[in-house]
């Protein structure tokens, strides 16, 4: 991992001083937020795996995985995501099960292993926009959590709070009726 | 070593009928596998009442073709996932050995159960040679009918690339994958390899509704073949169709030009995709096995033989010697200078 670090900056420096570097700054910008399919490895090792097959996406039965173009930078290209918003990863576990590289670990499909082995993201509440914590007593984002009083609980008119059990599947996200969301899953590899 | 002269095996020369049907399975599978998935999701979702008409019939369809097959298209469906670089075949992974070295770049690590799903490619080519680009690939499948496109353009007095380059620059373009996979530490082979860019977008039409960059790439490689060189991409530039090349620098199955029936006619390297010599017994690592030039051949005088090396240059055939002869009669010099030299 080292020698891949010291050609990354090789590589960096060299490209630094012949390309005006738009291609390089396309990474990590902040209103491209996704997340990676469950039981993914850490970003650097994810893309180091991951050899574009495609096959997670063909083997998700809910049609969430997307695949990026050139948005995310070079060397994210044809690697899968999922925007939770438009619809988020229901936690079948298909896609780690069909990944012949291991980029996306198997993992077996009860809530335990769920919650050992995913870590796509966490979920955070937005207070000023939660419609239970105007006034408006909603809980949505519970209902549809896959972890009920796991990863999330609801208290005084249904005001949700995110526990450490989340696994960042999205389905809060991706089914709460406040537009623009109130609650919202930060990825792990951001 | 002595070699046999006899007749080839009478079917060999309808081999090439059998390339196109396997070429066309190939990527007719890929173009159904995704019509698969969405009916898949459609059948997961029980939402045939919410689907819109053009979904409907998707639905409809997929379901009259599958219905004989299985009983939950849910799960039975998972059977076959997947494109030529990497795929599942009840259960059995099989991926491209590109894939496994690129990955292997990548991370600059092994790993081993991935390069296991490379075991059973890597063996085949070991015999076969580089039978994936003839055979399997499915841009062969659309190069292919690009060339015969360019051939009517050139019957039709249009001038289309005829340009030759250094076939070894194709594995300069692999070391230079393999580094920049390498250095970013991310499987770039793939984004520049016209199998895996032609499985996948294929599923992104259909599947996702739009192209990704890789098509792109593969048209100018379209353009590339048409406009510059005959079948240039495959030829010169690609890194897959190196590696199969060097897996297949030893392998058993090769075509061998029978020199007594050969009578010079040239139409097997008039045919050959990839510019190489059948005439004079030049094959070397880059055939393919495709047997196009057995094909075209109007005396049979191309056969398989079971060797790891090619048959050194045999000079020219002893029936177009004769044929030279019989049809040079007025002046006979041709036919005299060959038997002299």
């Amino acid at each position: 991992m080292e020698r891949r670090n010291f050609l990354q900056a090789l590589a960096a420096s060299a490209a630094a001083a012949v390309v005006p570097g738009a291609a390089l700054a396309a990474r990590n910008q902040p209103s491209l937020r996704y997340l990676r399919p469950p039981g993914a490895l850490d970003e650097p090792d994810f893309l180091a795996r991951c050899i574009n097959c495609g096959q997670c996406g063909e083997a998700c039965p809910n049609r969430c995985i997307k695949y990026f173009s050139l948005e995310n930078g070079w060397d994210s290209i044809d690697t899968p995501y999922i925007t939770p918003r438009e619809k988020a990863c229901i936690l079948c576990m298909k896609c780690g099960d069909i990944c012949p590289t291991g980029a996306i670990q198997p993992v077996a499909r009860n809530a335990k292993s769920i919650v050992d082995g995913v870590k796509m993201g966490h979920a955070e509440v937005d207070e000023s926009l939660c419609l239970s914590y105007q006034g408006k007593s909603c809980g949505v984002c519970y209902r549809a959590c896959p972890l009920p009083d796991a990863a999330i609980k609801v208290g005084y008119m249904e005001q949700p709070e995110v526990l450490d059990k989340c696994v960042g599947c999205g389905l809060c996200e991706r089914s709460c009726i406040q537009m623009p969301h109130a609650i919202r899953v930060i990825p792990s590899h951001a | 070593m002595t070699l046999p002269s006899h007749k080839p095996f009478f079917l060999w020369r309808h081999l090439n009928k059998l390339r196109w049907l396997t070429l066309s399975v190939v990527f007719a599978m890929l173009v159904l596998l995704p019509y698969l998935h969405v009916y898949q999701t459609y059948v997961a979702a029980h939402a045939y009442d919410l689907l819109a008409p053009s979904e409907q019939q998707v639905y409809d369809v997929m379901e009259a073709l599958t219905e004989p097959f299985v009983g939950d298209p849910a799960e039975d469906l998972d059977a076959i996932k997947g494109n030529t670089w990497s795929g599942t075949f009840w259960g059995v992974q099989l991926s491209d050995p590109l894939a496994a070295l690129g990955q292997s770049a990548a991370g600059m690590t092994l790993y081993w159960p991935f390069w296991l799903t490379a075991l059973i490619p890597i063996a085949l080519s070991a015999v076969f040679g580089r039978f994936f680009c003839g055979w399997v690939c499915p841009a062969t499948f659309i190069y292919e009918l690009n060339s015969n496109f360019a051939s009517w353009l050139r019957w039709a007095g249009l001038k289309v690339g005829n340009r030759h380059f250094d076939k070894r620059l194709k594995y300069v373009v692999l070391a230079l994958g393999l580094i920049l996979s390498a250095v970013t530490g991310s499987v770039l082979v793939a984004a520049i390899y016209p199998p895996a860019i032609v499985g996948r977008e294929i599923y992104y039409v259909i599947g996702i509704g739009g192209f990704g960059a890789g098509t792109m790439f593969f048209v100018g490689t379209l353009l590339f073949d048409l406009l510059i060189a005959r079948r240039g991409f495959c030829r010169y530039l690609c890194p897959g169709g190196a590696l199969y090349s060097l897996l297949g620098r030893y392998r058993l199955v090769r075509i061998r030009r029978i020199v007594e029936t050969c009578n010079d006619c040239a139409k097997c390297n008039a045919v050959c995709e990839f510019g190489l010599d059948p005439l004079r017994d030049g094959f070397g690592q880059e055939c393919n096995n495709c047997t196009a030039c057995m094909a075209v051949c109007p005396t049979d005088a191309l056969t398989f033989i079971l060797r790891p090396a090619d048959v050194p240059a045999q000079g020219p055939g002893h029936l177009g010697r004769r044929y030279r002869g019989e049809h040079t009669e007025i002046d006979g010099t041709a036919a005299e200078q060959e038997e002299a030299a």
